[in-house]
């Protein structure tokens, strides 16, 4: 059984439907929860969303590189671009809690992810972003996400 | 990259079913479709998620879009029939507090949501 693959995307939106068919046929193929292989793709696509929009102005040669891999006991999303230099993990948090008239139209989709992974790091290094994603397989779908997301009230 | 999305009426309300995924490639198609609906006069819009598998933020952003134009038209937008892993994504984002969210479009008529 594969326990990961790894692909390098031509930069476009299109690249990210491909990519979650991938991800699909990964997570059947190792029988992974459903709401993990959404989380995945949820992940896949904000990123790779932002990445296009803001990450690659002036690049000549732009290139995002996603690894999927099952360790023991969780499930590991990296991604690797050669964009501008962008800490996901240091952008401010939107206000969940705000009425609808004050709610940025945005900026929810670093928050989601943030949110449901379990640990996110990211350095940069040789020119190159790279985010990691950990969804742990052992917690309920969301429970590390729920407590993290509290914990931030 | 468009979207396929059903159109149903009730008594007083059009149920827009987008199919399968709404995301970045999308979300522009969709947004067109439920702006059009708007602008052409339709007041009370229910979104029905049943036949949605997945949705981005920039699905929702479109979504909060609709929200504001119809609440600055005295109008709403009510969310139904949504997949458990998607209703859990909408409430770590905030948006159950600002968008009803039902669970199936009958519990999304007047007086009951």
């Amino acid at each position: 059984m594969m326990d990961e693959f790894h692909v390098a995307l031509a930069p476009r939106l299109s690249a990210v439907r491909s990519l979650s068919r991938m991800v699909e046929e990964f997570g059947d193929a190792n029988r992974l929860p459903h709401p993990k292989i959404y989380m995945i793709n949820l992940a896949l696509d904000e990123l790779i969303t932002n990445s296009l929009t803001h990450g690659f102005d002036g690049i000549d040669d732009p290139r995002i590189e996603v690894t999927v891999r099952l360790a023991s006991d969780a499930l590991v999303l990296t991604t690797v671009d050669n964009g501008h230099r962008f800490d996901p993990t240091a952008v401010e948090r939107p206000d969940v809690e705000a009425p609808m008239e004050r709610r940025p139209i945005g900026g929810l989709g670093l928050h989601i992810i943030r949110t449901f992974a379990d640990r996110v790091t990211y350095e940069y290094a040789g020119g190159r972003n790279r985010l990691t994603l950990e969804h742990d397989l052992t917690a309920p779908a969301s429970g590390g996400g729920r407590r993290r997301d509290e914990e931030h009230r | 990259m468009n979207i396929e999305v059903a159109e149903e009426r009730t008594d007083d309300a059009l149920v827009l079913l987008p199919v399968g995924r709404l995301d970045s490639s999308n979300a522009r198609a969709f947004e067109s479709i439920v702006m059009e609906r708007i602008g052409g006069g339709e007041r009370r819009l229910i979104v029905d998620f049943s036949r949605l598998d997945f949705i981005s933020s920039a699905g929702m952003r479109v979504l909060l879009i609709a929200a504001k134009a119809l609440k600055t038209a005295d109008g709403s937008l009510v969310l139904c029939a949504m997949k458990n892993h998607i209703q859990e994504v909408f409430r770590i984002s905030g948006f159950d507090r600002i968008i009803p969210i039902t669970e199936s479009r009958e519990a999304s008529a007047p007086g009951s949501a």
